[in-house]
């Protein structure tokens, strides 16, 4: 009886635990998706500074982003530059779009954001300087949006992911008692 | 990565194939001009050949390759490195230097902005001409730009057509005298390479010898940079290729009266050719150039034709 007991404790133990940590990794991921963005936006602001003030071309201006930066998008940068320095017959958006599709997996962006990225690599590299800059700018409005918008829900569903994970777990623990 | 790697890395993939394929000795490849829906054609050893399928130089037109659209886009991604807005001052010029020093014009339809080239689209013609470094080209002429006393030199014009090597020529000048010799001390030269094409700079640092004692100062106006030359760097010797521009010579004679020497290259065929020229022309009547190096392409590319001193006496002919 008395062991009976004892597992039926460290079962309701478990299953408030793990519904909790859920309920914390979707909130978590909320925010990391933010953090990626904010730190996409930065590297691409770098980008456009490189165009505009030093009309820098794409290979030398992602490497400098490449062995600058060291987080989630390092892979990523550093994947493109070393393609495109090959001059291997590959063309700038082959490259950039398999950078998109296989070096991201270390962030939170989801499948809209790889989708606007790979967007962005489709008018990179042959318009003139002007063109450059808009559609850099407009990458970078749009993702600023993105990051407004994902604030707001963050706020809103942060707390209840939280703790719906939490009562999700006492529930099912009361209901299995 | 051998000369002719780095070169056929500007081309199509496709062209790749073709060019890689044929056995030319890349030395002697002075030009390979791209048209779309036009052939293959390349100068070679002086003689032009278009070049076929199975990667033979062929004088006849039906065996040639022909270029379509798709390739002249691709290869132009690959000569802008992916990044054509990086070089839109090059485009309203109608030519981009690439790695290597090679030159290559390009030609479709310009926008204009007023009455200013603004930018090309569609470009569809493209002629890539190699740059060549001809260690010891210089060596016949050195004695004559040098004073008598070997501490200084004079002022000196190098004349020549298009295609006649007075790039190669005058890189040669510069290295020489840069470097000095066992018994002479070198001078402290000042570049002004507008288009990159003279040290060949890749990320400033500059991919042909131009000797020890050489600064460059790259894609910079040769007027505009001239002047900041003297200021900043103190040269004995500035060197400028192809001068033209009214604001050119008045800083050729900026240079000369702060006690620099000069070596410029221009476009001509004479010495007369140069005297009829409006700006240009004032300086040779008021003897400021003390050499004049004038060279053709009859014999083979880089044929120095005569020099002649400020008075337009010849100092040397080539016996033909």
């Amino acid at each position: 009886m008395k062991s009976m007991i004892i597992m039926k404790i460290i079962g309701a133990v478990l299953v408030i635990t793990s519904s909790s940590a859920f309920g914390f990794y979707m909130s978590s991921s909320l925010k990391d998706r933010i953090e990626d963005m904010k730190e996409l936006k930065k590297n691409i602001l770098i980008l456009r500074g490189d165009i505009r003030y030093g009309s820098t071309p794409l290979p030398e201006a992602i490497g400098a982003i490449a062995c600058r930066h060291e987080g989630n998008f390092a892979k990523f940068f550093t994947h493109i530059y070393e393609e495109l320095i090959k001059l291997d017959g590959v063309r700038f958006f082959d490259i950039w779009k398999i950078g998109v599709e296989q070096k991201l997996k270390d962030t939170s962006l989801n499948k809209n954001d790889k989708e606007h990225l790979m967007k962005l690599g489709e008018n990179l590299g042959y318009l003139d300087k002007d063109m450059q800059i808009n559609i850099i700018d407009l990458y970078i409005e749009q993702l600023e949006a993105e990051i407004l918008e994902a604030s707001k829900v963050l706020k809103e569903k942060a707390h209840l992911y939280n703790t719906l994970g939490v009562m999700a777990g006492i529930f099912v623990t009361i209901i299995m008692l | 990565m051998n000369k002719k790697d780095e070169l056929l890395k500007i081309f199509s993939l496709g062209l790749r194939n073709i060019l890689t394929k044929t056995n030319m000795d890349y030395e002697k490849l002075q030009e390979i001009r791209l048209r779309a829906n036009g052939p293959l054609i390349v100068i070679y050893d002086n003689k032009e050949f278009f070049v076929t399928n199975h990667s033979k130089l062929s004088k006849n037109y039906i065996d040639a390759v022909m270029i379509t659209r798709n390739e002249i886009k691709e290869t132009m991604e690959y000569i802008s490195n992916f990044s054509l807005y990086a070089f839109e001052e090059e485009i309203k010029q109608g030519f981009i230097t690439i790695q290597g020093g090679h030159r290559v014009g390009i030609a479709g339809k310009t926008i204009l902005d007023e009455e200013k080239v603004k930018s090309m689209k569609h470009i569809s013609f493209i002629n890539i001409r190699l740059s060549h470094q001809i260690k010891g080209c210089a060596d016949k002429v050195i004695p004559y730009i040098q004073s008598s006393d070997m501490n200084d030199i004079y002022h000196t014009l190098i004349i020549s057509p298009p295609r006649c090597g007075k790039t190669t020529l005058l890189r040669d000048i510069i290295r020489q005298l840069s470097n000095g010799e066992s018994d002479i001390d070198g001078f402290t030269v000042g570049v002004v390479d507008e288009r990159s094409e003279i040290g060949a700079c890749y990320m400033g640092i500059p991919q042909n010898d131009l000797g020890i004692r050489t600064d460059i100062l790259d894609c910079c106006p040769k007027a505009k940079g001239m002047m900041m030359l003297i200021r900043s760097m103190s040269p004995r010797i500035i060197a400028v290729d192809e001068v033209g521009l009214g604001e050119d010579i008045e800083a050729i004679e900026y240079v000369i009266n702060c006690g620099c020497k000069i070596i410029a290259t221009v476009h001509g065929s004479s010495i007369e050719d140069i005297r009829n020229k409006p700006i240009l022309g004032r300086l040779v009547k008021e003897k400021v150039f003390e050499r004049y190096i004038v060279l053709n392409n009859r014999k083979s590319v880089g044929n120095i034709e005569q020099i002649f001193d400020e008075r337009g006496s010849i100092l040397y002919q080539t016996v033909s």
